[in-house]
């Protein structure tokens, strides 16, 4: 035992000791530099590439693109839409998943399994064929509008506008609010809700007072979540708006796939990142505050 | 305002049942965990639930907090039926067994909760706050949050918001349990002071025999859903009304017998049972009121020679295990100084008097 002593006190003297959190860091690092980092430098670049009108690009260079995003109405309009129809689809995300979130999060056994199994469903089935399912529903002569001429209702315009895109979005990004929300949930104990119900809260003032706060770091998780995903949504966009509402993703398509001008497209896409930026900001500052 | 505060003085007189109780069940499908509880509290009195674990305390506590709808029952305070009542309008303070703190809260939040609710206002919050903070002993940790306290802290500051609204009742299910002894005594006196000097009825669960006999004016033994009995602390303990009672307060000896012409024989006695029990009984006499001399006095009691065939020194008190006709006796004496423990095989003549012997019908 005194022999080997000396060796394994001296060992780790002259090795240098790597952390194991930086060691188990270097694979997702190495995925991020390559699947991220270096096609953003690349988008970066691709934006001060000058193009002519039949898309070729010239090899020089140009701020033609950045100098109309932010000076063109076309280009201000279509950023500040996105965002704002974006925020619109979370908030009703939001109100139609916390419900449902909160009966999952109170439901226990076989029910709950059940429950949990209706929210994840439509994850497994493409967004494409959920959109198609819209369609059919949304449609002058569709399902709704049938249902409602029956009635002797005047039917209403649902699709290939903002609302159709504003509907669809929203039952589309329902599941990853509901899961986040009820990750989020964990705090929740029903002892504490009763005991503000013994100090006098009414059930009103117990969901403000103490279900609420509770539940906001779930609410800005899935909030981030699905601001994000509504941004950069481009499908159902585009089958829902039958391409008369203008947002960043489908916008990045047109000029990527059908005007071919390339640099537009990357400093768009540089855009959606700016703003995915800002909203991550945001929810670290609301993260903060609400802890 | 919702809210109907119950104040001290407006109430009906002291004495029969402030807090009163009627055939309060709970069923859980078939499995009956409270069992057609009667319960009568006088105002301003303190009484322990003691039970063994699972026995309904916290279940009998929730129905009265209105918690837990009861299956059938009725709960009436004050001359007010309360039994349909939503819990936030019934008054009531609880402290639960495991704090149910606001999390998002600070301490002082925490404790002005309950006053918010009942719209009193800031100047009175800040001062009632201060003064229950204070109480508890944590005076400085008014801007914490709840994790940033041990667990003992939490406990106290669930007490201070329950006390801070001056309930009319006050439930707390094993307020004391993560206090350490010291803590612990302290905190049991505060609470005893605080019930007495703001003249608040209250329940206490608890496991702790010595803190139900000690702290409170009267004691509920539950078992199995069911009330044993409800009395105070000696009656308890000189007057058990079951044999559980009797061998869940304090230790005793228990003997099975069979009771036969007002008499059932044990250890070659012959001990009188009272009138028209017969089969099967259980006799119970305490360690510590068995003597090894017969009393001064001469009254009456029981007589039986042995031998001890096991002696343990504990300090405070010896412990003979006695064989005294193929029945085992356990005898607890005070030490004293000048004394040597008797050893193992010595013949001893075990006394104690008939007023200590209790006799019970076994159960079916
Ligand atoms: N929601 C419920 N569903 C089914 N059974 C329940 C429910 N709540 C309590 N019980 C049962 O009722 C019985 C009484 O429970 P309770 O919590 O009142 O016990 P307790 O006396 O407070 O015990 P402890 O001292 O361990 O806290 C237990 O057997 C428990 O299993
Ligand atoms: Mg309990």
């Amino acid at each position: 035992m005194t022999a080997i002593a000396p060796t394994l006190e001296a060992a780790p003297a002259r090795r240098v000791k790597i952390p194991l959190a930086v060691i188990l860091l270097i694979p997702i690092t190495l995925i991020n530099l390559i699947g991220f980092v270096a096609p953003v430098i690349n988008l970066l670049s691709f934006s001060f590439r000058e193009v002519q009108a039949t898309g070729a690009m010239t090899g020089g260079s140009s701020i033609a693109s950045w100098v109309a995003i932010v000076t063109d109405p076309f280009y201000i309009e279509l950023l500040v839409n996105s965002i704002l129809t974006s925020l619109l689809i979370v908030v009703l995300t939001l109100v139609c998943s916390f419900p449902i979130a909160l009966l999952l999060h109170r439901t226990t056994g076989f029910a709950r399994t059940v429950l949990l199994f209706v929210v994840i469903t439509p994850l497994l089935t493409s967004a494409v064929v959920r959109t198609y399912g819209w369609i059919a529903l949304l449609l002058d002569g569709g399902v709704i509008n049938s249902l409602l001429s029956l009635a002797g209702l005047p039917t209403l315009k649902l699709i290939f506008n903002s609302t159709g895109v504003v509907i669809g979005l929203t039952e589309i990004l329902m599941p990853y609010m509901i899961l986040s929300l009820l990750a989020g949930f964990r705090r929740l104990d029903p002892r504490v809700e009763e005991a503000a119900l013994t100090l006098g809260a009414n059930p009103f003032q117990t969901f403000w007072r103490i279900i609420v706060p509770l539940t906001l770091p779930g609410v800005a998780l899935g909030s981030l979540l699905c601001f994000v995903l509504a941004v950069s949504s481009f499908i159902t966009p585009k089958l829902l708006g039958g391409g008369r509402v203008f947002l960043l993703a489908t916008e990045i398509y047109d000029q990527a796939m059908v005007t071919l001008n390339w640099p537009l497209a990357s400093t768009l896409a540089i855009m959606i990142l700016i703003v995915f930026g800002g909203a991550l900001f945001l929810y670290l500052r609301a993260l903060r505050a609400i802890a | 305002m919702l809210h109907v505060p119950v104040t001290g003085s407006s109430e009906s007189a002291a004495g029969e049942g402030f807090l009163s109780v009627r055939g309060l069940n709970k069923r859980y499908g078939d499995f009956i965990a409270v069992d057609n509880l009667d319960l009568d509290l006088p105002k301003g009195e303190l009484v322990a639930f003691l039970g063994p674990s699972g026995c309904g305390k916290t279940t009998s506590l929730r129905m009265i907090a209105g918690l837990v709808p009861a299956t059938s029952g009725r709960i009436v305070v004050g001359g007010r039926d309360l039994t349909t009542v939503e819990p936030y309008r019934r008054d009531m303070g609880l402290v639960f067994q495991s704090y149910a703190l606001f999390p998002h809260m600070s301490i002082a939040e925490n404790v002005a909760f309950g006053l918010k609710m009942r719209k009193v206002g800031r100047a009175e919050t800040e001062q009632r706050v201060r003064e229950a903070i204070s109480m508890v002993r944590l005076t400085g940790k008014e801007s914490h949050r709840p994790a940033q306290l041990s667990g003992g802290q939490q406990q106290r500051v669930a007490l201070a918001r329950a006390l801070v609204i001056r309930p009319s009742i006050l439930l707390l299910d094993e307020p004391l349990s993560n206090l350490d002894a010291k803590l612990r005594d302290e905190m049991r006196n505060e609470i005893r002071d605080i019930q007495q000097r703001l003249g608040i009825t209250a329940i206490f669960v608890t496991h702790d025999q010595a803190e139900a006999l000690t702290m409170c004016d009267k004691v509920a033994v539950m078992n199995a859903g069911r009330l044993e009995q409800l009395g105070t602390p000696v009656e308890l303990y000189e007057k058990p009304q079951s044999p559980f009672v009797a061998s869940f307060i304090g230790r005793t000896n228990r003997f099975a017998a069979v009771a036969k012409n007002g008499a059932a024989e044990l250890a070659g006695l012959s001990i009188p049972t009272p009138a028209g029990m017969t089969g099967k009984v259980e006799v119970m006499i305490r360690p510590h009121r068995i003597t090894l001399s017969a009393p001064a006095d001469g009254a009456p009691c029981h007589a039986v020679e042995g031998v001890v065939t096991r002696s343990i020194f504990a300090g405070d008190i010896l412990q003979y295990e006695v064989v005294a006709h193929g029945a085992t006796f356990l005898v607890e004496q005070g030490t004293a100084a000048h004394e040597r423990p008797l050893e193992q095989g010595s013949p001893v003549r075990l006394h104690w008097l008939m007023s200590d012997t209790y006799v019970f019908g076994a159960a079916a």
